[in-house]
């Protein structure tokens, strides 16, 4: 079943340019997806359609079947039960753990607040500000905050650029252990293809706001007849070469 | 039109709406000027363009560039020592620089005249020392510009010291690492940086010296205000008072073209100091004759615009106190002060609903409406004014012979309708300042609490209100002061039975009654004083 659906999507701002240009795709339910690009792909707008944030000059968005736009029609953003994790977490600065977690709750709110935080390991926090938080601790806080609404889809935008490259690998499966064990179908988009080769089920590739390849990860490495997935791959070949000569040399 | 606009049914929705609405019902005193001018002339039309026509446009050009030239210079040294130096009493004189602004312009002129006029305090103290001096003619435009320029340099002041202390201090080192002066280093890369602040600040600046009556008129120069009031009131021609509004409208809006030509396609994106790091921008110690001087330079304008004005002031204050305080002088001043704050509430009310609107309004195109409702700070009282009368008697003739109704008690002589006049003129103040503080707020935040099932009217009152605080307050002191130190719309518009801190000062000194005019202009003084100091507490705090 897919749990996504992405028709002919098209979008552009003043400057006339598409910044998402006729982009067709759909998503498995219960996977994780990456969309790999370099800045400027169209990415981040892309997801900014899927979630209602921006609206599309063409095409039509469906998540587990229902309607999200079309040309005629655009579902207002708090009907459209999306998670989205924004790049720099946008934690309420004036509100705690807690409250920030709780704060699209209606009902049940201590019970289902604490047993995020022991999903996401900060059951020791929740009278903390965002300010007081590391910045891989304010990623968990606004992932539990959107997974408290129980979405259908969640979104992560470039999760994994601004911690630092020692924790990466640690956060990444720290990540996807969470969305596994919630079981939640999940679209992450990221500029380094070693975060999507960790841990997304499937790849999409984008460029020019164009959709170039899709492809399941483990399938990636075969799937290398365009040159600009090819670039990905010899870069990230090239740098693994690099630090196994550095290490054997020491 | 509008409806080839792409997917205008889709989009648009009731934000679009209201904001369409909204603005044209704040900018009703604009388009009854446009629709005035097709009206043909006043009778007296012939009369202003054969004997006064010139001399407004003349003495107005005079004006602005005679004080937009000493302000320049008072605000932009000024700005430039407190930024880089440090010396004894640094924080009290940063206070003290913005204090002119406590003192409406109307009654620093009154305050000149009565310092170094014929029989003039200075006068008569140096008399009685034994020195005979002649009397300083003050009442002629000269007198004006320095009266302006003292009244008014701290909009330059304040733009300008802000960007001089966010330079990061990486400038000043890569500076002298390639062996340029202090010197040269402050005319070739300090002032050139500054310019978004001096400009901006040297547009208010422009404004305030065309909405200019109560100086203007005491000093006896003919300005497009004066003017206005003069054909309007004496003459009885409402219609050539609008012909002149509308002169006056196109001059500001060449400044305003002026101003934008010089602002150019500069934008200049100063990486700020990150907190992380070091802040090296350490301000250098003053000593020694440069510290005579410079101390000397900040206390020029401080002595002229603030403490000479306030010593003749308060010497008739006192002499004056018998006569003058009472109670009813109590109630002006309560009664000034609650209108200054119900206008300042409903202003910053509708500055955030202009706000919001326009960006929860998904058809960007229809936002230029609400810019049109912020014209008002552009355009000097004195049109507002003549352009609400206008409305308002068009109004009350539309209802008396369409539906034999007669509304005049609601359209005049109504304090609704100066409120709305103060909202109009006013409205810009806070919209530009509330509307800079939510450009700095993540738009992330709000996006966040829509996805998280919180609609936008509970979002703005969750989210933005909350961190939105400290620069709603600013915005509201802002508009307080504007409101209080207000003349010529007040003029127009107050109801017969209300009147005005600065109306009473105004009225006394026209009716040659200088010195009781010094008791209200004090009170007002003061109130204002208290409202610009707790600016400056609060922009202080928020810089900490």
């Amino acid at each position: 079943m897919k749990i996504l659906e992405i028709e002919n999507l098209s979008k552009s701002f003043e400057s006339k340019f598409e910044v998402v240009s006729d982009c067709t795709f759909n998503i498995k339910s219960g996977n994780i997806c990456a969309i790999v690009g370099e800045s400027g792909s169209g990415k981040t707008t892309l997801f900014r359609l899927i979630a209602g944030l921006e609206r599309p000059d063409n095409g039509s968005i469906r998540i587990n079947g229902t309607l999200m736009s079309n040309d005629k029609f655009i579902r207002d953003i708090k009907d459209r039960n999306v998670g989205l994790v924004f790049q720099d977490f946008s934690l309420f600065p004036h509100l705690t753990v807690k409250e920030n977690i709780e704060f699209g709750l209606k009902k049940n709110k201590n019970e289902k607040v604490e047993k995020l935080l022991r999903t996401i390991k900060m059951e020791n926090f929740p009278n903390r500000y965002p300010n007081e938080l590391s910045g891989g601790q304010q990623q968990r806080v606004s992932l539990a905050r959107s997974l408290a609404m129980d979405p259908e889809l969640l979104l992560l935008d470039e999760p994994f650029s601004s911690l630092d490259t020692q924790l990466k690998s640690k956060i990444r499966q720290d990540l996807k252990e969470i969305i596994k064990k919630i079981g939640i179908s999940s679209v992450f988009i990221s500029h380094d293809i070693i975060d999507a080769l960790e841990i997304a089920d499937e790849i999409i590739f984008m460029d020019n706001g164009k959709i170039i390849r899709k492809c399941l990860t483990e399938d990636v490495f075969n799937e290398i007849e365009d040159e600009k997935i090819q670039n990905n791959m010899f870069e990230l070949k090239r740098n693994a070469e690099l630090i196994l000569n550095a290490m054997k040399n020491k | 039109m509008f409806l080839k606009i792409k997917h205008f049914k889709r989009d648009f929705n009731k934000w679009t709406l209201l904001i369409i609405v909204l603005s044209l019902f704040l900018a009703i005193p604009i388009f009854s000027i446009l629709i005035s001018l097709f009206m043909g002339k006043g009778e007296m039309w012939e009369h202003i363009t054969s004997y006064f026509l010139f001399d407004y446009i003349k003495n107005s050009i005079i004006l602005v560039f005679g004080t937009g030239l000493l302000t320049f210079s008072i605000g932009t040294s000024s700005a430039w020592i407190v930024s880089k130096y440090t010396f004894r009493n640094k924080k009290i004189i940063e206070w003290l620089l913005f204090m002119p602004l406590a003192i409406p312009s109307y009654i620093v002129a009154y305050s000149y005249v009565g310092l170094i006029g014929n029989g003039g305090t200075f006068i008569e103290i140096f008399r009685d020392f034994g020195v005979s001096i002649n009397r300083i003619e003050m009442m002629n435009i000269y007198g004006l510009i320095w009266v302006l320029s003292f009244s008014l340099y701290p909009y330059v002041y304040a733009g300008t010291r802000t960007i001089f202390q966010s330079y990061p201090s990486q400038l000043k080192h890569t500076a002298s690492l390639l062996g340029v002066s202090n010197k040269k280093y402050f005319f070739t890369v300090a002032l050139p940086l500054a310019s978004p602040g001096i400009i901006g600040g040297l547009f208010l600046v422009f404004m305030e010296v065309l909405n200019d009556y109560g100086a203007a008129k005491y000093y006896g120069v003919n300005t497009f205000t004066t003017g206005i009031f003069r054909t309007w009131t004496a003459l009885e021609d409402l219609q050539s008072s609008i012909y002149l509004s509308a002169i006056l409208v196109v001059l500001v809006f060449i400044l305003v073209l002026i101003i934008k030509w010089l602002r150019g396609r500069r934008f200049y994106n100063l990486k700020q100091n990150n907190t992380n790091q070091k802040n090296y921008n350490n301000r250098d110690k003053l000593s020694g004759l440069k510290k005579i001087i410079y101390l000397g330079i900040l206390l020029f304008p401080i002595l002229f615009g603030f403490i000479l004005p306030l010593i003749q002031l308060l010497i008739w204050g006192i002499q004056t106190f018998d006569l003058m305080f009472n109670k009813n002088l109590i109630i002006l001043a309560f009664e000034s002060l609650i209108l200054g704050l119900s206008t300042a509430l409903f202003v910053i009310f509708l500055a955030c609903i202009l706000i919001y609107l326009s960006k929860w309004n998904y058809l960007k195109q229809f936002n230029v409406f609400s810019k049109i409702a912020t014209l008002g700070y552009v355009i000097p009282g004195a049109i507002i004014g003549v352009g609400i009368i206008k409305t308002s008697k068009s109004l009350t003739d539309l209802f008396s012979f369409q539906f034999n109704l007669e509304i005049g008690d609601l359209v005049y002589n109504s304090i609704l309708v100066l409120i709305y006049a103060y909202v109009f003129r006013f409205i810009a103040v806070a919209y530009n300042s509330i509307e800079g503080n939510t450009l700095k707020l993540s738009k992330n935040l709000s996006e966040s609490s829509y996805l998280l099932g919180y609609g936008k009217i509970k979002t703005f009152f969750k989210i933005d209100f909350p961190l939105l605080k400290n620069a709603l307050l600013s915005s509201f002191i802002l508009v307080l002061i504007d409101v209080m130190k207000e003349l010529p719309l007040t003029l127009i518009l107050k109801p017969y039975d209300l009147s005005t801190l600065a109306v009473r000062a105004y009225e006394y000194a026209e009716d040659e009654r200088v010195a009781e005019a010094a008791l209200p202009a004090l009170f007002l003084i003061f109130l204002i004083g208290t409202m610009i100091t707790l600016l400056n507490y609060k922009l202080k705090e928020k810089k900490q």
